[in-house]
């Protein structure tokens, strides 16, 4: 399968662009979440409630993130293995993922008055940094792979 | 018939675009900020189509993601917009006949053509529904096309490697 999958002359490029595509939607449910944290999103609103409504689209990004990743992970398994690159973004992604999942989740769903006004601030940056340094270290990978 | 092909390889014989199409960090590096300005735009923007089309955001004020997302749009549109210039201007005579190039200009405008209706014309009455979950018919259909038409854009942007008619 994989195999065919490679040699196909469409379904890998076209794997790639529909990742790109998960990837943007994925991105803006977080951005539109760090920004509320940092202050400077939708401040009518509290941040528990921007994350929340942000969660169901990250959830479904995600999905469609792993569903057109892993395929292409598959079928290039030797080279992505050897590329600093890719193991770099698997630390990233992983990083961002934890931290996402428990730091920034307990920051935005805590009460507003019961954290210093920075800690979300900085939660917010780091999510950022780390969501960003996945998409251009992954971006990366097809210069210096 | 004037032709635009000269130009194109005027352009592609000065000494800056050669020396950064031919650097092992120029290109690279203009092209991967490229796509993550394009990320963070495109993505801010689908949040607010999303709420547009009542799937996601639904209990929060349109003016809030609208408004309060769009320096934030504009701030990573602007240099998504320099970075696309100045890799065109690089290598233009790769890109001025690629079809997902074109395809990419021509839906790129239809996004923009969307999004200055809606602001302009159907979000100028946004003020009796902007805290409705269901918005009126106009702006879920300009959702809907924003949702479709940047979705087709970054599909296409990422094909532009791909040159399958040449």
């Amino acid at each position: 399968m994989s195999q065919a999958y490679r040699d196909s002359t469409y379904l890998f490029p076209v794997t790639q662009a529909l990742h790109l595509l998960a990837v943007t939607v994925f991105v803006g449910a977080i951005v539109i979440g760090d920004l509320r944290l940092l202050g400077w999103g939708p401040v009518g609103q509290s941040r528990a409630s921007v994350v929340r409504s942000a969660q169901r689209v990250l959830l479904w990004a995600g999905l469609a993130v792993l569903v057109t990743g892993i395929p292409q992970f598959t079928t290039n398994a030797l080279t992505y293995h050897r590329s600093w690159l890719f193991i770099l973004k698997m630390w990233v992604l992983a990083a961002a993922l934890l931290f996402t999942a428990t730091v920034r989740h307990r920051v935005a769903v805590a009460d507003e008055g019961r954290l210093a006004s920075w800690v979300p601030r900085v939660v917010g940056a780091v999510s950022l940094v780390l969501w960003m340094g996945v998409t251009i270290s992954g971006r990366l990978i097809n210069y210096y792979g | 018939m004037l032709s635009i092909v000269p130009t194109f390889a005027w352009l592609e014989g000065l000494a800056w675009t050669t020396a950064l199409r031919e650097s092992p960090y120029g290109y690279p590096l203009i092209e991967t900020s490229h796509v993550a300005f394009i990320v963070i735009f495109a993505g801010l923007v689908m949040m607010m189509d999303l709420r547009l089309v009542g799937l996601a955001f639904r209990h929060v004020p349109l003016a809030q993601i609208q408004q309060r997302l769009f320096r934030w749009q504009m701030g990573a549109f602007v240099p998504s917009m320099g970075t696309g210039i100045l890799l065109f201007l690089v290598d233009p005579l790769r890109y001025y006949q690629n079809v997902f190039f074109i395809a990419k200009l021509l839906f790129l405008v239809l996004a923009g053509l969307n999004a200055l209706v809606f602001h302009l014309k159907t979000y100028r009455k946004g003020e009796t529904w902007d805290e409705d979950p269901h918005v009126i018919v106009t702006a879920w259909r300009a959702g809907a096309a924003s949702l479709f038409l940047w979705s087709v854009t970054i599909v296409a942007s990422r094909l532009i490697p791909n040159n399958w008619f040449k």
